[in-house]
């Protein structure tokens, strides 16, 4: 039976294709002709288009405000991440020939030096040096513009930590280049004099991990290996006795604020 | 919608207003196919990232803004089914009641909204004609793209009664659809 001499059937077909609810050699077939009849194609496409409209069609709800705030953060990390790629690029682009330039400067230096003492002159010392100097500046500038670049932090982990009311709290983002865990506080929570803050990792499997206790300031770095954050799905922070508890013994105080560790893919 | 452009340009006002104007119906999409709200979240949230990045093939996909951005939540939250699935950490679909959900109090219908399709609003009024069971048996089989067998399932109905409604709205949808054309 040649499906493109009886458009009721392929349009009948094609809308059941589209929705996904053919099944089988039915399904089988229908695609061995849309390889071969344009027109088959096409019924499928329109189709599709059709039913596309269905994910406009639901009721809408409004969500929580703190997703937003997760994208504007996370939006922040990734500009920052492609601002550090341009630097690196630009780095590499113009240290090099500065570096090329030097060389052949310091190669001409070196000509100059034996010319000098071909021409029996004792300056050629002098002239060595120089170049010696420059070159050796411009390598204290390059191994300087390199370890600024190994400085930049390397933001791959990043949680927005919210209280019950979802209220974003705290900022937390790890580096793992410089196993470095940083926390900011964004309201204006704080806690009593006799009490700290407790950082936690909630494993998939398993008790929370302490991660560190916070200080009182605004910002607080705490030291991580990567190991301790990896296929960590959420992390946490707990009101603890002042200068907290021992990982061991888990979270003995109230859990005030908690939300999902993002991995940021470089 | 020239917003999408916009956010093409890495503008990131653009990528709020277009969140502004948007976020609820495509929130309303997630929690329609994922039933739970923190996963819908997380969609909501890496769709946005993803909008932000391939904002520029937009053009290239000749699709209408919302249906777009409507495809790219669907894909993702179908992908975010298929990974719990695949973790044995959710191993039955859990599908919420289309009535039962929290509802936006000054929720406009399709037809109020703006940038809906013209094509939006052709099946929003098809679907209107069909009773509130058989209309669910075609969203829940395009939506979360489930067979027969699973809707049968998930909806805890006789396998016959569920090929018996989706020939029947599927039929009905196609006729409505097509005098629209």
């Amino acid at each position: 039976m040649n499906l493109t001499q009886n458009p009721e059937l392929l349009d009948r077909l094609a809308a059941s294709y589209s929705l996904g609810t053919l099944h089988g050699g039915a399904r089988r077939r229908f695609e061995q002709l849309a390889r071969e009849y344009p027109q088959v194609r096409a019924a499928a496409l329109l189709w599709q288009g059709r039913w596309s409209a269905f994910s406009e069609v639901q009721t809408p709800v409004q969500p929580d405000a703190v997703v937003w705030t997760r994208i504007a953060n996370l939006l922040q990390a990734e500009t920052a991440k492609a601002k550090l790629a341009r630097q690196r690029e630009a780095a590499s682009k113009s240290a090099w020939p500065t570096l090329a330039w030097w060389r052949g400067l310091a190669m001409a230096g070196g000509l100059a030096t034996v010319a000098a003492i071909s021409v029996g002159l004792w300056s050629h010392q002098g002239l060595r040096d120089t170049s010696e100097q420059k070159l050796s500046a411009l390598q204290t500038q390059l191994q300087m513009a390199q370890a600024e670049l190994q400085a930049a932090p390397q933001i791959q982990y990043v949680a927005v930590l919210a209280d019950g009311k979802a209220d974003a709290s705290m900022l937390v983002t790890f580096d793992p280049r410089h196993q470095q865990l940083v926390l900011q506080r964004v309201s204006g929570f704080k806690e009593a004099d006799n009490k700290s803050l407790q950082l936690w990792a909630l494993p998939q499997q398993g008790a929370p991990r302490s991660l560190g206790v916070m200080g009182d300031g605004k910002l607080d770095q705490l030291t991580a290996q990567e190991t301790d954050v990896k296929a960590v799905p959420a992390l946490a922070i707990s009101l603890e006795p002042k200068g907290g508890v021992p990982s061991s013994m888990g979270p003995t105080g109230p859990v005030l604020f908690k939300g999902a560790l993002i991995r940021r893919d470089l | 919608m020239d917003l999408i452009d916009r956010v093409a340009t890495r503008d990131e006002v653009a990528l709020k207003l277009l969140y502004d104007q948007t976020a609820s119906r495509l929130y309303g999409l997630a929690l329609r196919i994922l039933g739970n709200k923190e996963w819908a979240e997380d969609v909501l949230q890496e769709s946005f990232l993803g909008i932000w990045r391939s904002a520029g093939t937009y053009r290239d996909s000749l699709s209408p803004p919302l249906a777009w951005m409507g495809m790219l939540v669907r894909s993702r939250a179908l992908d975010f089914l298929r990974r719990r699935r695949a973790e044995h950490l959710h191993l039955n679909l859990p599908i919420e009641d289309f009535e039962e959900l929290p509802q936006d109090k000054d929720a406009q219908g399709p037809m109020q909204l703006v940038e809906a399709s013209e094509q939006a609003v052709v099946l929003h009024q098809c679907l209107e004609k069909l009773e509130q069971p058989q209309r669910q048996v075609v969203s829940l089989a395009y939506l979360n793209d489930l067979s027969h067998s699973e809707l049968a399932s998930s909806l805890k109905l006789p396998l016959g009664t569920v090929k018996t409604w989706m020939r029947r709205s599927l039929e009905q949808l196609r006729k409505c659809m097509a005098r629209h054309v």
